[in-house]
Order: structure tokens, then C-alpha cells, then sequence
């Protein structure tokens, strides 16, 4: 025989699958979502982009060097790490956070804890979390040229509509990668590839959408559903972040669990906290929760299992129906009935709801606009707020906002003034919304709130009189906040003392109504 | 798609290379080895001396205990020396040496064909057992020990086991395309023994043709059907085809007659049938001769105890230009490494694959840490957790290796190891731990007596 044979245990034969071979799938699965994200935001997204892969891989390249370990940094595991947190940033950061995350991500979270497969945190989204809370400010910039805007899941955890479409081509702002449509390319070819498992990401979306359609007080309702699902990373999160191989458990029934708990919480987060980036920490829990479930949620073989326990033993197969537990049917059954129930109110009272909310506006029309008996709104104006379709108003109110406008008339059809009811996310805690009243000459009549939600005795303070009355009688274009008092002029106002975010929102309110009156109402019959 | 088992993988099958290569007797000339240990149990006890005049089908080895079989010659001429050889496994073992004279005489005409239906079933066992059949699907179990279950009435199927899984292996195919009568007579002399049983051909479906000769053959037989399988690995596996037939998974601590079925090779039942209806001994079985590095893949009729040299010579010898890196008695999947090709092939061996190019060798440079992905529990035919398992015998809890993740159900099918995108050698571990836990229980056992 020519040459020495080899001996080794079997199988002699592999898989042609290497780590390399996964990971760089995953990297091409990446690539439309960042592909449209450097189209969509420009240069800055791809030195982003580069950035982070460069420093990811460059870590990991000078840790194993100095700790002469293994070139890990070959098989492609850290470029995904680097590219998945770079797809998490806004286009608009500087250039450090991504560099200064993927150090973080690849040498604590990844190499100290032993490298490839040991880290118990998913590296990108550890990365990400560090960023925002070292540099909260530069991470929420969104939108570039320094001018702020807010990322559709801003707009839509703070009560505003957002357009479902754009968030899902990817087109309305936000992280880098967003959008959903690419995303959900990559994720399903890999899903199919068997390179992530269907059961985590489907569990999550699953546990995602259920608990917001039971818990989220608006139903099941199809467009509210699909924009929480279109943002905040929850499609990114659920098919490339919850997936990763080394913070997930690896049984099935764990993996099904595992999914679960992060799309509830992501859910809970959703409903009762504020912060837009929830969902990233309801993955991380869900890391930290895989080695109990590795520890305890262990299928048995399939030799062990009841039913085939039940077949060795000669007893006739059990239908498939009849082996779910009682309990398991039970909750499904109330389960199903409280969303069912909760939907069929939400439908029910929507109409009440609405009649309420109108009455209550025509309420604070009537105070802000006295004499008028009937108020109407015209077409100019329809066909602005169809155009704005809940975006943000004007360039120079901050993230201002116009919910309606109406001429006020009395009993003879006489123009006796104006109403624009005018909304500004930027309050301290969340919207301000206000009437605001107009005289036909342009003179404010009054101003009255319809939400506010301020802190008591300090923001709160903008509905008391002492405030809210200084732009009574007022003929100006546009008020402005003085923060220490003291105004003289008809432009300025005196901020609430220790309420300086809130009286700035108010205003930017007012000055919104104004400036769409002026635009679209002035003259006007 | 034809019915399978959960799990499995799908290995490039290269039989091509031979499958559509006849099956040709292969008559070997020289000096002859006869291991006795040619199967699981006790080695046979020798009942010829140095210097014997022996015939070909004559019993040289008596089985020693229950567990153990006959050893037949499969040649005639004289025995030169009963010593230690070297043997498949590497190690020296206890061998009947024959000079054979190349005439190969027959100790019987074995033509005249006895009724079975007039046989008990006693002596339907006894022929067997004095044939010297063993399981020839590797595992060489004494057939006539399977053939005795506690309940033989219990027994609900008797699978003909022509899955053939292993990738490169073939000769079961070209036995089922050319003596498909032969083996359905065995299918139903095993059938005689269990009244409630019912016989099935089970083949991967990769064999159209010895599908379509199995079908003919078992055409009109009452009780006996054939069933096409979805080809993936390890399909042929006993507890794979039980998983599909009787829908019934079962530890490994359980035989298969404990849940009402017999699983014999086809090769196997085509020697039951030669043994009863002829009182013809196993002294030949069917064997490929395959891989990327021999001239001209074969598919051979062999006599126990030819050199696998020899058997490579026939087939033209290694490929011109072409460095032989592993050799395998058996296929890719389950097949032994072997280190010296001049040892005797026995009655369990099917295969001798020789290969250009060693995987696993190949594999280290692609070798990482556990990525946790999870492949191997995708593929487990048993439903394991090949990952936790790993992970439990590196921090060395042996308990939980043992007790909460069954580590002792692996039936070491290789499936994991072969779907690792990180290269790490599951079997390999898990083969050692079990040995060594078997090792440790029994020395336990045996320091409580």
C-alpha cells in the first residue's frame, strides 16, 4: 500500500457546513438590510457600517494574536457581530460609538468570557445597550445634519400615527437597518437555509403580537399591530439577535420557551415603558434566562417520551388531540376569549371613545373661542392634514404636530374665529396637546389644554391661569419662551419656573397653530 | 415522499461508482484466515488441529455458550496453524490458518431442498445456529438467538432490513436485483416461527431496481410486502426502521423482539434460507469494493477469510496517481479505520472503502469552539442532545451525561458529528464515555458480588 493510512474514530465523512460557512451566510442574509440602509441614509450609514465590522474583526484579530489563542478571527463570527450592531445604530452617530461598541462587544462581552459560542450575551446587542447607556444623547440623534427627528417607533410609543409602509420599506427613519422588508428577506432565507431555527424567531414574533394584542388596550387591530412589528428592531431582534446560536438554548422546548419570554416582555415593555429601544433589553433578559433553561427544559429522547413509553408497553396509539394537557386547553380557551373580548370592546367603545374625545374638543373649542355656535373645517385644510397624514409639522416647532382645524362661526354663519388643535411630543413626559384660539386679525383668544400629563406642581403648572393666560389678547407671528421671566414685549413668555421643557413644548404648540392658520386659514371663509 | 424515521442526515451516497456493477464470485487463492471472534459474543471454540484435511462448508469453530456462532472454512485444503493473527480491528486474535488447495471442494451438494413446513420450529433454530449465521448488516449478532424471543407470539413484524444507508455500499442492492427469491424464502422460513408476524421489505428508495425485483419476488406471497423508504441516513439503522414500521422508539437498553419485532439483513435472511431449506453453511457473503481511489468499483460474492488485498487486487488495484489516506472496512458513516489491509474480511464485513482523501483529517483546519447551534440535536435519530451532552462530559458531570441526557441511548449512527459545522468529534466522545461508564458499572457489579 502507498503511503500511511489514516485512523480515527467514525464517521470519516463531514458535512461540507464550516463555522465560516454559517457565518458568512449570515452576513449575506444581512447585506439587503444594509444595502437599503446606505441607499435610504447615505454615506455616513456605510463608514458606520465599516467602522464597526472593521473594529469587531480587528479585536478579535489583536486579542487572539496576545493571547495566542486560535485565529477565531478567520471564521467571520465577529464581521456578523460588527455588522448586526451596526445595523441597530442610528445612520446619524459619530463614528466613535460604533468603534467604541464593537470593542466592547467582541473583547468583554465575547473574548474574556472565552470566544466563539461562550459569550452569554449576544455581543452586538451588549454593544449596542453600553453605547446607549454611555452616550444616550449621540445614540437617540436621528436624522442627519443635527437636525433631531424621532424614529417611527418614538412617534408611535408616544401615542402618534406612523406610516406602516414606509417603516416597512425601510424609508421612515431610524436605525440603519430598518428596513423591514429586507430584514425579512434575509431572516426567511435563512430560516429556510435551517441556519436559525424557526422556533425562536416565530415564538418570539408569536409571544410579541399576542401580548400586545391582549394587553395593548387597541385589540387585535391589524395597522397598530404591524407598526409595533415594523419597529424598534423587533424583526432584526427576533430573526438575527434572539437567534444567536451561543445565547439561545439549544433543546426545541427551550428554544420555544426561550422565544417566548422575549416576546412578552418585549411586549410589556412595550405597553407600560417608554423607552423606544425596549426591545433590545427583553433580548438580553432572554440571554440571561438560556442556562436555566439548558439546565432544566430538557426533552426527553424520544424513546422516553409518554406516548412511546405507552407503545413499548403494547397500549394503543393516543390521538394527538388527546395528548395536550387539560390546563394547556384551558388557557388557550380563556386566552383566546379575553383577546376576542377585549377586541369586541375596543370596537365597541371606539365609536363612544371618539364621540367623547370630539365633545371634549369641542369643549375647549368653545373656551377658546367664545361666540361661536357651529364649527366647520374646510377643504384647504382637509387636504393639508391628509398631506401631513400625522407627520411632523413645520421645520422650527420640534416635533410638532396639527390634529385639526376649524373655522368657528355663530348662529348667523358669521366667522367669529379660529380653533387649530396643535400637539408637540416634546413635553417632559410625553405629548402636549392644546387648542389654541385665533381672532379673524390674527389676535390670540386663548389657549387651552387637552392633554397634558406634566409632573404635578411643576409642568403641571402650564394649565393654571398665571401661564396659560400670557397669550390672551396677543397679535404676534410666533412667542417665544424667555426662561428667567421678566418678558415685556407681546412675543414673550414667562416659562413656569423649573418647567422650562414644558412651557418650550407649549409654545412650540402655539406657535405651530399660529403658523398653520397663517398659512392655510388666514382670509379664509 | 416515502415514509422516515426523525432525524437522520443526508451524506453524498456515492454508489454510483457501483451500482450497477453485478455481483461476481470472487475465488481467492493462497492461504486462508478464520477468525473466531467473527461475532458479538464468546469466540468459537476450534474443533480442528494443525495439519486437518478440511472441506469447504465444514464447521472449524463450535460456538462456546448462548451467545456465540459456528465458524465455517470456505475453502478446502489443510489446516497450517491455529494462532494469533492480526485481524480488521488491529488487534491479534485467535485464528484458523488454512492452505487452501484451490479446488474448493463442497462437504455437501447442498441442492436437495428440504420442506420447512414439515421442520419444527426447534429445528428450524438448530439449522441456523449449526450454519453459522450471524447478523450481516456489521453487527454479526448470532441469528438463532434472535430467532428464540421469550414471546414469539408477540412478535408483529419481521423486517427485512434492505435499507442500506451507509453511503458507497452497494452489494445489498445488486443481492436483492439478482437473488431476490432467495431472500424472500428466508423472509418466510423466519416467518414460520412467529404466527402473528408480518414480513417487510424495507429499502431506501434510491434502488428503484431492487425495489421493483423485491416486489416481483414477494408478488402473491401471503403476509409479506415490500416498503419503499425515503433514502437518508441512518435509515437501515434497526431503530430507525422500527421508528417507521411499528411507529414504536424504544431505549436502548430494550431489544427490538421487546417491542414485537425481528430486524434482519437481507443477506442475513437470504443465508437463514440457505441454512434451512438446504443445510447449506454461511461461508460467503455479498461485499462492495469501492472509493475514489480503487480502478474498478466491485461488487463481489466473497469467501470468508480472503484478504482484503487480495479482494483490492481484483478490483484492479488502486487508481494510478491516487494516495490511498484511509481505508474502512464498511462504509464512511459506521466503517472501522484500518491501519494494515492484510487482514482477512469475516462474515460481517461489507464493505472495503478506500479513499483519496480523509474528511476527517481535512476537517481539523474548519475545527472552532461549539458554536450551540444546535445541528446535532436537529439530526439525533434518537432525539439527544449531542451539544449538552458534550458540554456535560467536558466539566466531567458523568451523571447528567448519564441521568438527564441519556448519554447511553447514543447508538453512535455518527449523524452528529457529521452535521458539526465547528468539526468537533461527538461520536468519538460519546463512544468513550459510554464504554467507560459500561466499564465502571460492571466493576461495580461485580464488587458487589
Amino acid at each position: 500500500m502507498n503511503g500511511v493510512l489514516n485512523i480515527s474514530a467514525s464517521p470519516h465523512v463531514r458535512d461540507r457546513w464550516t463555522t465560516g460557512y454559517i457565518m458568512t451566510a449570515v452576513i449575506l442574509a444581512l447585506l439587503p438590510a444594509a444595502v437599503v440602509g446606505v441607499i435610504v441614509n447615505g454615506i455616513n450609514a456605510l463608514l458606520v457600517i465599516i467602522v464597526a465590522v472593521a473594529c469587531a474583526v480587528g479585536t478579535e484579530f489583536i486579542f487572539t494574536k496576545l493571547t495566542h489563542g486560535p485565529d477565531s478571527w478567520k471564521n467571520g463570527s465577529a464581521a456578523v457581530t460588527g455588522l448586526l450592531l451596526a445595523l441597530s445604530l442610528s445612520p446619524a452617530v459619530p463614528l466613535y460609538i460604533p468603534a467604541v461598541g464593537s470593542i466592547f462587544a467582541i473583547l468583554v462581552v465575547k473574548m474574556c468570557f472565552g470566544g466563539l459560542g461562550k459569550n452569554f450575551l449576544n455581543p452586538a446587542l451588549a454593544g449596542r445597550c453600553f453605547a446607549l447607556i454611555s452616550f444616550g444623547k449621540a445614540m437617540t440623534m436621528f436624522g442627519l445634519d443635527g437636525v433631531s427627528s424621532a424614529t417611527p417607533i418614538a412617534e408611535l410609543m408616544s401615542g402618534r400615527a406612523v406610516n406602516v409602509t414606509k417603516m416597512f420599506l425601510g424609508t421612515g427613519g431610524g436605525v440603519i437597518g430598518s428596513s423591514i422588508v429586507a430584514l425579512l428577506i434575509g431572516g426567511l432565507v435563512l430560516w429556510a437555509m435551517d441556519i436559525i431555527h424557526g422556533e425562536i424567531c416565530f415564538a418570539v414574533l408569536g409571544g410579541f403580537t399576542v401580548t400586545l394584542g391582549l394587553f395593548g388596550g387597541q385589540g387585535f387591530d391589524p395597522h397598530y399591530l404591524l407598526a409595533h412589528l415594523c419597529g424598534g428592531g423587533v424583526v432584526m431582534g427576533a430573526f438575527f439577535m434572539a437567534t444567536d446560536y451561543a445565547t439561545s438554548p439549544v433543546s426545541k422546548l427551550g428554544q420555544l420557551t426561550y422565544g417566548l419570554i422575549i416576546g412578552v416582555l418585549g411586549a410589556l415593555f412595550r405597553i407600560f415603558g417608554t423607552a423606544a429601544d425596549s426591545f433590545s433589553y427583553s433580548i438580553i433578559i432572554g440571554n440571561l434566562f438560556v442556562p436555566l433553561i439548558d439546565t432544566y427544559v430538557i426533552p426527553k429522547p424520544f424513546a422516553y417520551r409518554r406516548s412511546a413509553i405507552a407503545l413499548q408497553n403494547g397500549e394503543p396509539k393516543v390521538p394527538f388531540w388527546k395528548k395536550i394537557p387539560k390546563p394547556v386547553v384551558a388557557l388557550t380557551v380563556i386566552t383566546l376569549v379575553a383577546g376576542v373580548a377585549l377586541s369586541g370592546v375596543f370596537s365597541l367603545t371606539k365609536d363612544t371613545i371618539d364621540a367623547q374625545k370630539e365633545a371634549a374638543a369641542a369643549e375647549s373649542y368653545r373656551a377658546v373661542c367664545p361666540g361661536a355656535e357651529s364649527f366647520e373645517t374646510t377643504v384647504t385644510v382637509h387636504n393639508k392634514l391628509s398631506e401631513l397624514n400625522g407627520g411632523v409639522y413645520g421645520t422650527s416647532f420640534g416635533r410638532a404636530y396639527i390634529n385639526a382645524a376649524v373655522v368657528g362661526k355663530d348662529a348667523g354663519g358669521n366667522i367669529v374665529g379660529y380653533v387649530v388643535s396643535a400637539t408637540s411630543a416634546e413635553g417632559y413626559d410625553g405629548n402636549v396637546t392644546i387648542s389654541v384660539g385665533i381672532q379673524p386679525d390674527g389676535t390670540v383668544t386663548g389657549i387651552s389644554f387637552t392633554e397634558l400629563h406634566e409632573t404635578p406642581g411643576m409642568g403641571m403648572r402650564c394649565d393654571e391661569p398665571e401661564f396659560r393666560d400670557q397669550f390672551n389678547g396677543r397679535l404676534v407671528t410666533a412667542f417665544k419662551v424667555l426662561k428667567d421671566g421678566g418678558g415685556t414685549k407681546p412675543e414673550e413668555i414667562d416659562s413656569v419656573s423649573g418647567a422650562t421643557t414644558t412651557s418650550k413644548a407649549v409654545v412650540n404648540a402655539v406657535n405651530a397653530g399660529l403658523d398653520f392658520w397663517a398659512n392655510y386659514m388666514k382670509g379664509g371663509e | 415522499m416515502n415514509m422516515t424515521f426523525r432525524g437522520g442526515v443526508h451524506p453524498k451516497g456515492n454508489k454510483e461508482l457501483s451500482r450497477n456493477k453485478a455481483l461476481r464470485e470472487m475465488r481467492p487463492a493462497g492461504e486462508m484466515v478464520f477468525p473466531l471472534a467473527q461475532h458479538i459474543g464468546k469466540p468459537a471454540k476450534p474443533v480442528v488441529k494443525k495439519g486437518d484435511e478440511v472441506l469447504m462448508g465444514q464447521k472449524i469453530g463450535e460456538p462456546d455458550g448462548f451467545i456465540s456462532a459456528a465458524v465455517i472454512s470456505s475453502c478446502s485444503g489443510k489446516v497450517k496453524a491455529i494462532e494469533k493473527r492480526r485481524t480488521i480491528s488491529g488487534a491479534m486474535q485467535e485464528c484458523v490458518v488454512i492452505e487452501n488447495d484451490g479446488l474448493f471442494t463442497p462437504a455437501a451438494d447442498w441442492i436437495k431442498r428440504r420442506d420447512a413446513a414439515k421442520m419444527t420450529n426447534e429445528e428450524i433454530v438448530a439449522a441456523v445456529k449449526e450454519a453459522g449465521v450471524v447478523g450481516l448488516g456489521g453487527a454479526g449478532f448470532p441469528t438463532y438467538v434472535k430467532l428464540m424471543p421469550k414471546n414469539p407470539d408477540a412478535i408483529k413484524f419481521v423486517i427485512a432490513n434492505g435499507a442500506e444507508c451507509e453511503p458507497y455500499i452497494t452489494c445489498n442492492d445488486q443481492m436483492m436485483r439478482s437473488m431476490a427469491d432467495g431472500i424472500v424464502e428466508g423472509l418466510e422460513v423466519t416467518l414460520r416461527l412467529f404466527k402473528n408476524a408480518e414480513g417487510v421489505i424495507a429499502i431506501e428508495d434510491n434502488k428503484p431496481e431492487a425495489i421493483a425485483a423485491m416486489q416481483k419476488a414477494a408478488e402473491g406471497k401471503k403476509g409479506i410486502r415490500v416498503l419503499p423508504l425515503h433514502t437518508k441516513y441512518p435509515q437501515g439503522g434497526e431503530r430507525s426502521l422500527i421508528s417507521v414500521i411499528a411507529g414504536i422508539d424504544f431505549p436502548v437498553a430494550k431489544l427490538p423482539a421487546d417491542v414485537g419485532c425481528i430486524v434482519d439483513n437481507v443477506g442475513t435472511l437470504y443465508a437463514i434460507g440457505r441454512a434451512v431449506l438446504y443445510g447449506e453453511p454461511l461461508f460467503t457473503h455479498v461485499l462492495t469494493v469501492t472509493g475514489d481511489a480503487i480502478s474498478e468499483p466491485e461488487n463481489f460474492i466473497v469467501h470468508d477469510g480472503t484478504l482484503m488485498t487480495e479482494l483490492i487486487e481484483a478490483c484492479g488495484g488502486i487508481k494510478e496517481g491516487v494516495t490511498v489516506k484511509k481505508a474502512l472496512s464498511g462504509g464512511p458513516m459506521m466503517g472501522v479505520s484500518i491501519a494494515n489491509l492484510e487482514v482477512p474480511v469475516v462474515k460481517t464485513t461489507n464493505a472495503i472503502t478506500l479513499l483519496g482523501r480523509d474528511a476527517v483529517e481535512d476537517s481539523h483546519k474548519h475545527m472552532t469552539g461549539c458554536l450551540r447551534c444546535g445541528r446535532c440535536t436537529t439530526v439525533c435519530p434518537q432525539g439527544l442532545l449531542p451539544q449538552l451532552m458534550a458540554e456535560a462530559i467536558h466539566v466531567g458531570d458523568w451523571e447528567r451525561f448519564e441521568k438527564k441526557l441519556y448519554g447511553l441511548d447514543c447508538i453512535a449512527c455518527g449523524s452528529c458529528t457529521y452535521v458539526c459545522p465547528a468539526k468537533r468529534p461527538l461520536t468519538q466522545i460519546f463512544k468513550e464515555t459510554k464504554a467507560e461508564i459500561l466499564a465502571l458499572k460492571r466493576a461495580k457489579a461485580g464488587g458487589a458480588k
